[in-house]
């Protein structure tokens, strides 16, 4: 846990972040609004003492009440990883900025955010669907998005008679005489 | 006398308004917007880049490779615009071995979710589940007992070199090589029997578990083990010298899909594709995770940044690995192999992530909890989704017969890249 890191990330982005930056094993978080996520990112990528050259993952998290997008970035200045949290995102029309001008490997993740929870980057010129083919229409990450029941209940389950009772005694007369002769 | 094709009768009926037929198939309708040919792809262009890329300028065409083409690696389009024989753009298209894996982790408990992340990258299982055991632990605070470590670090770093070894073939099949396949299949076979002995599966492993391993090491595998590291190096030499010192194989790799530090970095590369370049990137020093701090070996690094870069690095790296699986054998504690957890895990509501340094860079893992038995979220990151978003960049200008080659040096599998 690197306590310096918090500490400067606080003294830099004062009035930015939202409440403190939280330490946990070998991670830092802080969380920001999408508005200002350009000119936080730009300073982490950009500024020599900060330095965070490798960005490691995107990922788009629905909350439930909120979308957020995550950023876990690497740097050789701290041992600890970051992870910048753009939150409060709404869930009728979540859009946040593209970070594809800082690296431009940032385009096909966020095609798979785009993919799965309908978050619009603002300023990707790629944005389709990456996964999904091109005429689906849901986002199948979301969490109002479910899973159909398990097969035991689903419509197409139990093709024969006998496996959609739960014993055999169940069956209706004549399937179970059928099955034994 | 040759027989002749009839043409295909127009279908009969009258058109829609504000439609017309194809050329090219009567039965399709096109929009009075369009040519009097299908347009590719058969709808408008979604975004800026699609635009750009299906315009076709003077003298060029598509070719459609895949999705069954036999080396691409598993199932993966590519649209090529080519040039005569020089690429100039390329769209690939994924979807196709996608199955939806971060959903069905948000629908099963925490240990049922080790064996969905198998089958991503089915050549370096125990990594795909290495980095989301470890983002568990983070969120439950467990601490994993050493000999548990060791074992992790052993068994993984002998699947390090079975995926080596498999991209050593590969890569030589498709710049045309045949021989080092079957080299490197008898060097992999070796290492997946030996695994299958110590977890019970020649390639989903399903090993790993939250707080250790599944089974303590046996005598099989040690025996397999002992067998194979007596003349494993003579044997890699054999392998790599068949390519190595092959004037044809070093001429056409060299300087083939040159990529530089700055831009490996902004494509968010990371492995050896990265360290060819020579970024001396590897989590397990830059980040060290596990053991490895207490273990003593190099991190190779390459600065040509071409496909005989990549190439000649991860044959350093199959050196390495061995020297780390001798000094596990060597430190192997007692004790152990599974912290104590209780059967159904609740983690309380948290987030963690963990990066493991895999045989084709970072694996990581995003795992959120809202204190229930299945995890709120699982993120996975993979390395193979990122080096085949660069080839986009690596293709362009180089010839049509070189695609492969270049692709296969930066080693994706596709079973990772969809999810």
């Amino acid at each position: 846990m690197d306590r310096a890191l918090a500490r400067r990330l606080e003294a830099r982005f004062e009035g930015v972040l939202h409440g403190h930056a939280r330490q946990r094993h070998d991670q830092t978080e802080v969380r920001i609004g999408a508005g200002d996520l350009v000119e936080v990112l730009r300073a982490l990528h950009d500024e020599p003492e900060l330095k965070f050259e490798m960005l490691a993952d995107l990922a788009g998290v629905d909350t439930g009440t909120e979308m957020q997008v995550v950023y876990h970035l690497w740097s050789a200045t701290t041992t600890d990883w970051l992870r910048v949290i753009a939150e409060g995102l709404s869930r009728d029309d979540p859009r946040a900025p593209s970070v594809t001008f800082l690296w431009a490997g940032a385009e096909w993740m966020e095609r798979e955010a785009y993919d799965m929870f309908g978050i619009t980057f603002e300023g990707n010129r790629d944005l389709r669907r990456i996964y999904m083919p091109p005429d689906y229409t849901s986002f199948p990450l979301r969490k109002d998005f479910y899973l159909p029941d398990d097969a035991a209940r689903s419509p197409g389950a139990g093709v024969r008679h006998v496996e959609r009772t739960k014993s055999p005694t169940d069956a209706a007369p004549g399937v179970l005489r059928q099955t034994r002769a | 006398m040759a027989t002749q094709v009839p043409p295909r009768p127009a279908a009969p009926g009258a058109v829609p308004a504000g439609t017309h037929r194809s050329q090219d198939d009567p039965n399709v309708l096109l929009q009075d917007d369009y040519d009097f040919y299908e347009p590719i792809p058969p709808y408008p262009p979604r975004t800026e880049r699609e635009a750009e890329f299906y315009t076709l300028g003077d003298g060029e065409m598509f070719l459609n490779m895949g999705p069954q083409h036999p080396s691409t690696h598993g199932v993966l389009r590519v649209v090529l615009k080519l040039d005569g024989e020089r690429v100039v753009d390329i769209d690939p298209v994924l979807g196709y071995l996608h199955r939806g894996v971060e959903k069905l982790i948000e629908n099963a408990d925490y240990h049922q979710t080790i064996s969905q992340v198998d089958p991503l990258e089915y050549i370096s299982s125990l990594f795909c589940e290495w980095a989301p055991v470890t983002a568990y632990e983070r969120l439950l605070d467990v601490e994993v007992p050493r000999r548990a470590e060791y074992i992790r670090v052993l068994s993984a770093e002998l699947n390090r070199i079975a995926s080596h070894a498999l991209f050593l073939g590969w890569f030589a099949l498709d710049l045309g090589g045949l021989t080092p396949i079957l080299w490197s299949f008898i060097e992999r076979d070796e290492i997946v029997e030996m695994l299958a002995a110590l977890t019970g599966q020649r390639m989903l492993f399903n090993y790993f578990r939250i707080g250790g391993v599944n089974g303590d090491l046996n005598h099989e595998f040690m025996s397999r083990l002992g067998d194979w590291m007596s003349r494993a190096v003579a044997q890699i030499e054999a392998g790599t010298g068949l390519l190595n010192e092959n004037e044809i194989f070093v001429r056409r790799a060299a300087g083939l899909g040159v990529i530089d530090q700055q831009s490996a970095l902004r494509y968010c590369m990371t492995g050896p594709n990265l360290r060819a370049t020579g970024v001396p990137f590897d989590l397990r020093r830059m980040h060290p995770y596990s053991i490895y701090p207490e273990l003593d070996f190099e991190i190779p690094t390459r600065t040509e940044g071409d496909s005989l870069a990549r190439y000649l690095l991860r044959m350093e790296e199959i050196k390495q690995s061995i020297r780390i699986i001798d000094q596990c054998l060597e430190q192997m504690p007692d004790g152990p192999i599974m912290a104590k957890l209780p059967r159904l895990i609740r983690p309380r509501p948290g987030r963690a992530w963990s990066g493991i340094e895999g045989p084709r860079g970072v694996y990581g893992a995003y795992a959120i909890s809202d204190g229930s038995d299945q995890p709120f979220r699982l993120k996975i990151h993979d390395p193979s989704f990122i080096h085949l978003q660069a080839v986009g960049a690596l293709l362009p200008g180089n010839l049509l017969a070189d695609t492969m080659a270049i692709m296969a040096s930066l080693d994706p599998v596709m079973g990772g890249v969809d999810k």
